[in-house]
Order: structure tokens, then sequence, then C-alpha cells
């Protein structure tokens, strides 16, 4: 690597040294707390999976160029050079981990180790190593909030299609649009993802539920975020924050993806509107008695994954145990309890590399698989796509025998009226 | 020889407190006029007052206490012992009332402070030989060991003789003669601080004393002033 080249990238690791970043890189006392935290480890006994040692490989390098005992003495932490190696380092510690900060809950500090891992995945982006995939499709969401006219058209067609399936589910009032969109001074904006299993059971409950809403043009998910960048993050954010300005619509509510609801939730700062999980909302229209579900509907008994940024990071933890109280009679919970619970092993851009990262994905979430094996459940439920499209990963390799689902369907599914 | 105890004893304790407390409020300085983080860093669910629960996190320790009892055990005899250390040390600077409340005799603790402290240490270091202790560890964190287990060990050998073996040639008198003529800055070293039998023993305990406070700024040992605060972000 030449000097220009890193110098570059030093300047883009000490723009992510803010107080906490700090914090979290002068502070580890490697006592190995965290050693039975992270998922991969569990499954995978390997050093280079535990929280510390990952951090460590972003730590070396800020000893080297930002820490005087780095600079004193440099054998003492074992500070390292930013060289073509280190990036193969940072790129394995990256994308083995998911970001699910299990790890935080162990460490008697605190130590926030999806954060550290955004030094090493922006490091790469830098470095133009990152996963070439993600930032094409950071990149495709951010053109799309540029030009927004070019797609509305086969977007607006799109949904049309979609609402006879919506009316099946729900028939609406005469005169009523199943899936409105555009709507101005609606109450609740709908940010869901592209695909009709995120918007058509969601369009169908709104409605039952009467609610005032309308469909935002734009997918939740944040590519900006899983590749670690955080302008491209802002980007992707801002399209629908702007929306929901023009809209001028009370509160936002994030389909079933952690992450969008975690980055939506947390980093779109003071604005007029408040944001939401759809999980949430269901809760909410429970308790007001706005939608009635037909316990009957499932007699199976039923298991829920608390994907980690909704429940752990995001703190929705009661409101989707609340909606399956309405569901079944037969809810299983999983062992250790949500604060404890088990990455699916799809997080942190994971699953978004599909096939590239299959083999790693299914080895790395044995630990995952036991834990949802020892409920006995036979419907495995979960309330965000990633999360989603692992566990049904998981359950053809390990032919585990559940029917995944995402809650919002098994809601959608039980309506009454 | 008398020259080499004096340096030790007189201007390297100087030159340690002043990087020791120069460097921390440096550091500290530093570390708190960063910009915050834009969004919160708290995990879920929330349990109770987030200061409240940061106190217990960063004192108790309790993620330690349900993930590894046995290290837990140590960490807060350690850390006890550590404070005790430290008010044991201000005795013997002079009198403070407020630590008599409860009654005792200076040195505190009867040696059994040191005692624990050299167990816990050991203990420290030698589970880092251990997988996956090992292959985590960087030397910082043996050279920290090794420097505290010595420094604990040739101080608790006088407070064992003094406690244990009724040795008396230097007494807490003569230590508060030495330390305080430090602190008001006209240092003096008393005959028997630096003549008698154990003499060697309160210089290699005072060396040591001072390459640690001299490295403490520029360690993982900053845990002190930052675990609080860390706690806080985890708690919201």
């Amino acid at each position: 690597m030449d000097q220009k080249t890193r110098d570059e990238l030093l300047k883009v690791f000490q723009s992510k040294l803010n107080q906490a970043m700090t914090f979290y890189l002068e502070t580890c006392s490697r006592c190995g707390v965290c050693t039975k935290a992270c998922h991969v480890h569990e499954s995978m006994p390997q050093v280079k999976y535990i929280a510390a040692y990952r951090a460590e490989i972003v730590r070396r390098i800020y000893k080297k160029y930002f820490k005087g005992q780095g600079k004193l003495w440099s054998t003492a932490g074992q500070s390292k050079e930013l060289t073509e190696i280190a990036l193969e380092e940072l790129y394995e510690a990256a994308y083995s981990c998911t970001g699910c900060r299990r790890c935080m809950v162990f460490c008697p500090f605190g130590i926030d180790t999806q954060m550290i891992m955004s030094i090493a995945k922006l490091l790469l982006v830098g470095a133009h190593a990152e996963p070439e995939i993600l930032t094409l499709l950071a990149d495709t969401s951010i053109t799309k909030g540029d030009s927004l006219e070019v797609f509305k058209e086969g977007f607006l067609q799109g949904m049309k299609n979609l609402e006879a399936d919506v009316v099946k589910k729900w028939q609406t009032e005469a005169g009523k649009t199943a899936i409105p969109i555009d709507v101005e001074g609606a109450d609740l904006l709908y940010v869901a993802l592209a695909g009709a299993h995120s918007i058509i059971p969601a369009a169908a409950i709104f409605n039952a539920a009467g609610e005032n809403w309308t469909l935002s043009f734009f997918e939740a998910v944040n590519f900006g975020a899983f590749v670690g960048d955080p302008s491209r993050t802002k980007l992707i954010l801002n399209r629908i924050i702007n929306e929901a300005n023009r809209l001028k619509v009370k509160e936002v509510c994030i389909c079933e993806c952690g992450t969008a609801f975690r980055v939506m939730k947390q980093q779109s700062g003071e604005q007029p509107f408040k944001v939401t999980s759809i999980t949430e909302v269901h809760a909410k229209y429970l308790k007001e008695g706005r939608i009635r579900l037909d316990k009957s509907k499932f007699k199976e008994p039923i298991t829920y994954h608390d994907p980690c940024q909704m429940a752990r990071n995001g703190g929705i933890i009661d409101e989707p145990r609340y909606v399956l109280s309405h569901l079944t009679d037969n809810f299983r919970e999983m062992t250790d309890d949500p604060r404890y619970n088990w990455c699916c092993g799809g997080g942190g851009g994971l699953v978004a590399l599909g096939e590239d990262t299959l083999d790693f994905r299914m080895k790395s979430s044995k630990v995952k698989v036991d834990q949802v094996k020892k409920t006995g459940a036979s419907i495995l439920t979960t309330a965000c796509e990633n999360c989603h499209t692992q566990l049904s990963n998981l359950n053809d390799h390990y032919e585990m025998g559940v029917n995944v689902q995402f809650l919002s369907s098994l809601v959608s599914d039980a309506l009454v009226r | 020889m008398q020259t080499v105890y004096y340096i030790i004893l007189v201007p390297m304790v100087y030159a340690a407190f002043a990087l020791f407390f120069f460097g921390t409020a440096i550091k500290l300085v530093q570390l708190f006029r960063k910009p915050k983080n834009p969004s919160t860093l708290q995990i879920f669910p929330e349990r109770g007052n987030p200061w409240l629960r940061a106190v217990y996190d960063t004192f108790l320790l309790p993620t330690v206490r349900r993930h590894n009892p046995l290290l837990w055990v140590f960490l807060m005899l350690f850390h006890i012992s550590f404070l005790l250390l430290i008010i044991g040390h201000l005795e013997l600077i002079e009198d403070f009332s407020v630590f008599q409340v409860i009654e005792h005799e200076i040195f505190l603790g009867s040696g059994f402070i040191g005692l624990i402290l050299s167990i816990s240490l050991l203990f420290f270091l030698f589970r880092r030989l251990v997988s996956p202790n090992r292959e985590l560890s960087v030397p910082e964190d043996y050279y920290l060991l090794i420097l505290l287990f010595l420094t604990v060990l040739f101080g608790s050998e006088m407070d064992w003789a003094r406690n244990w073996y009724d040795y008396g040639e230097m007494s807490v008198d003569e230590y508060r003669e030495y330390l305080s003529s430090l602190l008001y800055l006209r240092p003096e070293l008393p005959e028997s601080i630096v003549q008698s039998g154990h003499s060697f023993m309160l210089v290699l305990h005072v060396f040591f004393a001072n390459l640690f406070l001299m490295f403490f700024p520029f360690s993982k040992i900053m845990h002190s002033f930052f675990s609080l605060p860390m706690n806080k972000l985890r708690r919201g």
C-alpha cells in the first residue's frame, strides 16, 4: 500500500474517532468475558471469532497511528501498520460479525464491537475492498431517491397490480384504495421493502384498522448501513425523511426490517414525525381494539426470533409478544431470554451477500438452530427480512422442519371482523 | 547506592506523579472534548435509571458475575483491596479522621490486603496463559500485571514484616515523615527509611509503583476513569 493511500485511509479512520469510539478503542482489558458472547465463536470455536479479538484487529491500527503508547512503545500493545494484509484481516473480522451486539451485554465496560467494526467497514470502502454488491445496492437506492420520476410510473402500476391480493385478505370499503400512495396529510407513512410479501399483509392490516396511511415510494432497507458508509446511510435515510416531511405525516412506520428500523429510529434526528416499527403498530391496533385476530387459526406451537436490531438494539421486545398472545395460546419463548437471544447469523449485510456467504452463515449459526429446536415449536416467526431469509436457509440446511413466517403474515392471515 | 535510593525515592516519585496527573488530565480533556456519538448506543431492555444502572455495572460488574463467577470473585477482591490500599497509603501521609470512622490500625488490613492483592494478581496473570485468554492478551497485559505484582509484593513484605514478624525498624511515623515531606515539597529521607535492612524493599516498591504511575495514562488502566461513562452509553 502506498503512502498516499494509507494517509487517506487514516483520515477516514480519524473521521470515526468520536468520544464513544475512542472510549471503546482505549479501554478493552482483554478479560475474555465476551468469549461466550458471539454466535460465530460458539458455533465454530476459533479465537478469531471472539469479540475482543475482532475489535483488537482495529484497535492495533488505532494504537499505531492515534495512541501515544503505540508511537512510543509499539510492542507493548502489538500495534500494527495499515497494510494490504491488515485490510484482509479487517475484512474477515468485519464480515464475520453480524453486528448483533450480544457481546455488548457481556462486556463489563459495554464495548460496542459493531461500532468498532464500522471502522473496518469504512476503511474497506475507502480502499475499494468492500463487498461491491453492497455498495452497488446502496448506490441504486440513492439513485432512486435522486430520480424518482423515472421509477414512479412503474412503481404505481406495480402496486395497482397488488391491490387485488390485498382486498382478498381484507375487503376495503367502497371507493377506498387498497394501497394508497403519495397521500398528503396521511397519518402514517409505511416504508416497505421491495417485494409483495412486505406490502400485501401490511396493507390488509392497515385497512382493517381503518388507518389513514400511505405507502412510501422507497424501500426501507439501508445498504449504506450494511456496508458501513455513513454518508451513503444518510443519503438513503434522507429520501424517506424528505418524503415524510413532504406528505406531512405524523408517523413513519418501518416494515419488518431490523436495520432499516434502527437506522430510521436512532439516526433520523429531531423530526416532526415519530418512528415506529410495524410490530409496534400492530400491538397498538390490538390494544385499541382496532383489529381482532382469530386465535384458532394457528394450532401448532409458535416461537419468536427476536431480530437483534429490533430487540436488543431497538427495544421492540414486549410488542411482538403482545401480538403473539392474540395469535396463540401455545407460544414457546426461546431460552435464554431476549437479552441473550442468539443472532440468526444473517445480519451485517451477510444475507444481502447471498450465496457468497451461505456456507459461513450456515456453519456460524448452529447455536441458533439448537435454540429454535429446543422450543419444540413448529412455526418460527420473526419480524425482520434478513432474519427471515437466514432462518429459512437454516431451516433448509439443517432440515429443521419448521414453518418460517413473518409475524405480520400471521397477523394478516388471522384477521377477523 | 544512596544516590540511587535518593533518585528513586525523591525525583522519580515527583516525575511519576507529574506524568500520571498531567497525562491523565490531558487524556481526559482530549476525550471529553471529542464530539458525542450522534445516535444512542443503548441496549435493551431498559433496566431502570440509566445512571444508577451504569453505576451498578461499573462497581459491581454484574456481567462478569453472570458469565465468569470465579473471575468476578477475584476482580471484586482485587478492586476493593486496591481501594483500601489507597486509603492505607493516604493514612501513611497523615491522619484522616474520616477514614477512622471504623477504627483501625495504620497500615490498614493487618497485611491481608496485600496478600489478597498478590493472590488476585497471580490469578489474573496465570489465567492469561491459558487459551483463549492467551491469544487475546497483548504484552501490555502481562507487563501491567507483573509491574503491579512486584509493586504489591515489595510493599506487602514491609507490611507483613511489621504485622506478622514484629519488625520495628521502619515505623508508620517514619513513613509519614518521608511521605509528608514529599507532599509539602521539602523532601527528606529519614535514616531508618534508607538505611535499615528492609530499605531495599521500600525502594523497589516505590520504583515499581513509579513505573506503574508513569505507564498509567498510556495504558488500559485508564478504564478506571472510562468505565462509568462507557456503561452509561450502554444504558442510554
